[in-house]
């Protein structure tokens, strides 16, 4: 168990070092940020000052090197456009980023399954189509659009919660509905197909064989056993929601992760593009390290298959 | 802001036997907008709350930072104040930390006389050592043109100081009360204490409002300063929140959540329009939008004929397009690259829209059938207007395709000069006046000018530090004249930009200061309720 865990440790700290290599050359990739810290038509030397104030006047190889060794010193950088630390900035947007996360993973988790499950038992009749159909908009609509005839609706016609930003209860809402939905549609789809195939299995048949009630056989046998892909998913997809979530903040003008991101993108701001990326990446890292832990306790088999 | 050479504003009038001492000395008196007015007892009271467009950066509080452009200034004006600075009906600048100034014999020193009453929010009075060490302090825009000009600067008591130049330099002023960021006064003591970066983090300036707090991307909370020495301000608290999304901000307006919305375009413009309580504020910039030729100095291109670039002038519908996309807000002056606004504008003929005339044109410079115009290149958060300009293009023949990019990559092509075959749309909002555009725009090694003209280049230099303002004048009327008559550009309009502002408000500011784009000054800003 013990060299399982070291060996996965171990491809977690590669994954992440490949992460900060590709996230290091590609956000440069982008262009050159001092064109957006100084006026159109700058002059060579004062283009060449904020390269040397950055460090952006060295070798890639010596900037990666920095980076890398202020990261292992847990220092993700200043940046450039906010001139704060990045950590700190990081810091200041999560605790909205997960709390929208969060709200929005429970809507879609208790829009998902129920509806899932449903639309798995009734195959082929009203709410299979129904569910797919909820599905099929929950994925296709861009949540920007989405974002917006929420506001429209709730906020200017109905004035019933407020437009944007945060700090109350209700500025939660519409947000993390417009982010739940595309959300809840993968959870409804995942929780209909998983529940199909449990279904059709023989241990299945085996207790409608046996006379059980239909209801215990779908929440006790087949619920149960569904909802494992389900809820491995949604973990993933809460990291998402915290570190990504970048339309639905922005057209809220949700103080969060996302919108930093975004932020860090439109002003070529690299430590902070850097710095969201990589914390996000270590996430899901994370996350899928634990998964495979309690994978290993729980079933020996895959430590000795790897 | 661009980088410029430098050049004009001599206000001398040698015929009418007014020197432009004269004339500063009569500002000076106070008979402008900047004189103080007596305050209402009432004191400041309530709250504003804008939905502002852009991230706001921390630079932005620190004035030795300034960038040329005009972005940064919708925070300076409200933290900070200036010597001097474009103020309501003065937009060449108003006496303000400097209660008056005067220019010696040679022209060649500016002694400057503080205001008494001025002082910091920390209550530390604006002295003449504060002065000096702004403008050593300063690296913004323009940073090494003003300085290299400025010998020295001598601060003989704490309400004077005398700033010698190296020679007569006429655009002294310009500079250091608009083109750059020079002349807004930080206190020294406080930076000195802080550092640079701690003065970021907590700035004390000089302005109408104190800063409180600032949470980046998400808003920033100022308090109104009762010791402002124009008068103190009405309205107690400002909030600027970061809404970067245009119907998110219209729908924040719409429900009462802001008071001010800045930039709402197109549809949404009129939309509020349309709703009760809302009215629609718009400003004409200081900033032309135009279309420029790059290829016109390449005799194997289309462009190399006077002909085709009249026509391209003539196939514009610019009203239909300020319409359409403005409201029709825009000010369509003919002027490529000066805004009316400017010292030494020349106003050229009104433009005209006659594409059956530009037809002609074409078919007499042997392009009846048109030809292939290459890429259009232009700023993506305008593409928009450069779609409509494809289009009226194509009607006359001329085939171009559009390749929008986004703003920072285009203006650093622009200026790399990347985009020298084809056809770029393009604008400037910088501070100065006719002489620093067309040292960006036209004249040779220009930093956006792609090519030049002998004729005009030959103009440039004798205006440069020509102290006549009559002779000056001439002279760069002369120069736009030409650059109007070569058709280096097809002039589009000056941007009207467009604002809402809620039903709480009663005094906006928005359009006081010409060519501003933003609500200033801020003490002059007023509830209803108040």
């Amino acid at each position: 168990m013990g060299q399982y865990v070291i060996r996965r440790v171990g491809y977690c700290l590669l994954s992440l070092f490949l992460l900060s290599l590709t996230i290091f050359f590609f956000v440069r990739v982008t262009g050159d940020p001092a064109a957006l810290l100084v006026e159109p038509g700058a002059s060579a030397d004062d283009i060449a000052a904020i390269h040397h104030q950055f460090g952006l006047d060295r070798p890639l190889w010596v900037q990666y090197g920095l980076f890398m060794w202020s990261l292992v010193r847990g220092d993700l950088g200043q940046s450039f456009y906010y001139q704060t630390p990045v950590f700190d900035l990081y810091m200041s947007r999560l605790p909205n980023s997960l709390m929208l996360a969060a709200v929005a993973m429970i809507f879609s988790l208790l829009v998902g399954i129920p509806s899932g499950i449903l639309a798995s038992v009734r195959v082929g009749r009203f709410w299979d189509s129904a569910g797919k159909m909820f599905a099929l908009l929950g994925l296709s609509l861009p949540s920007f659009w989405v974002g917006l005839v929420l506001i429209l609706l709730f906020s200017v016609y109905l004035k019933w919660l407020p437009s944007s930003g945060a700090g109350t209860p209700l500025h939660l809402i519409m947000p993390a509905f417009a982010l739940g939905w595309y959300f809840a549609a993968a959870h409804m789809r995942l929780t209909r197909s998983s529940m199909l195939e449990v279904l059709g299995s023989e241990y299945i048949k085996l207790a409608r064989l046996k006379g059980l009630p239909e209801a215990l056989v779908i929440a006790k046998h087949a619920f149960k056993n569904a909802l494992i892909p389900v809820i491995t998913l949604a973990g993933i997809n809460l990291v998402i929601m915290v570190n990504v979530a970048v339309v639905v903040e922005t057209v809220f003008a949700w103080p969060g992760i996302g919108r930093l991101l975004y932020e860090g993108i439109t002003f070529r701001d690299f430590p902070v593009v850097q710095g969201v990326v990589l914390l996000g990446g270590a996430m899901i890292v994370v996350v899928n390290l634990i998964v495979d832990i309690l994978y290993a306790v729980i079933d020996p088999r895959i430590r000795l298959e790897r | 802001m661009v980088n410029v050479r430098g050049s004009a504003a001599s206000i001398r009038g040698d015929n009418t036997h007014l020197t432009r001492r004269d004339l500063l000395g009569v500002a000076a008196l106070g008979l402008t907008a900047g004189a103080p007015i007596v305050a209402s007892a009432a004191g400041p009271s309530g709250q504003l709350t804008w939905g502002i467009h852009v991230s706001m950066a921390p630079t932005w509080f620190d004035p030795a930072e300034t960038q040329g452009i005009i972005t940064p200034f919708m925070v300076l004006y409200a933290l900070h104040d200036a010597m001097v600075k474009p103020m309501p009906g003065n937009a060449a600048g108003a006496p303000c930390l400097a209660e008056s100034w005067s220019v010696g014999k040679d022209d060649k020193s500016y002694e400057f006389v503080i205001r008494k009453d001025a002082k910091f929010h920390n209550d530390d009075p604006v002295t003449s050592d504060d002065v000096k060490f702004s403008f050593e302090r300063y690296k913004g825009a323009a940073h090494d043109l003003i300085k290299n000009k400025v010998e020295a600067i001598e601060t003989p008591d704490p309400q004077h100081v005398v700033f010698k130049l190296k020679e007569a330099w006429p655009d002294f002023l310009t500079f250091y009360s608009s083109a750059s960021g020079a002349g807004w006064i930080v206190p020294k003591k406080y930076v000195e204490k802080v550092g640079d970066d701690g003065f970021k983090q907590a700035p004390v300036g000089a302005g109408p409002y104190k800063f409180v707090s600032f949470t980046p991307g998400v808003e920033l909370v100022l308090e109104a300063f009762d010791g402002y020495w124009r008068k103190p301000p009405s309205v107690k608290r400002l909030v600027m929140k970061v809404l970067p999304d245009e119907a998110t901000r219209l729908a924040a307006l719409k429900r009462g959540e802001i008071d001010i919305a800045y930039s709402i375009r197109g549809e949404l413009a009129d939309e509020l329009v349309k709703t009760p309580g809302l009215t629609l504020k718009p400003v004409v910039l200081q900033a032309p939008n135009w279309i420029y030729f790059p290829e016109q100095w390449d005799p194997k291109s289309p462009w190399h004929d006077l002909r085709v670039r009249q026509a391209a002038n003539l196939a514009i519908d610019r009203e239909g397009m300020s319409k359409a996309l403005f409201l029709g807000y825009c000010k369509t002056t003919n002027n490529a690259v000066v805004p009316y606004t400017f010292e030494y504008y020349w106003q050229p003929p009104d433009a005209v829209y006659d594409p059956e005339k530009a037809k002609k044109l074409m078919a007499d410079a042997g392009f009846a059938n048109g030809f292939d115009a290459g890429l259009l290149y232009c700023d993506s958060s305008y593409a928009n207007m450069a779609e409509v300009v494809v289009d009226n293009f194509a009607q006359i023949g001329s085939r171009a395709k559009l390749e929008p990019i986004e703003r920072a990559g285009f203006f650093a092509g622009y200026s790399n000069k990347k985009y020298a075959k084809g056809i770029i749309q393009a604008a400037s909002g910088a501070f100065g006046n006719a002489a620093t555009r067309m040292a960006s725009f036209v004249v040779k090694d220009g930093a956006f000018a792609y090519g030049n003209y002998p004729d005009i280049d030959e103009l440039f230099p004798a205006q440069e530090y020509e102290l006549d303002s009559d002779k000056r004048t001439a002279a760069l009327a002369k120069m736009q004249r030409l650059v109007h008559e070569k058709a280096i550009y097809a002039p589009i309009w000056q941007l009207g930009f467009l604002n809402g502002i809620g039903p709480r408000v009663s005094e906006s500011a928005f359009g006081t200061i010409p060519g501003f784009a933003y609500t200033a000054p801020f003490e002059d800003l007023t509830l209803t309720s108040a």
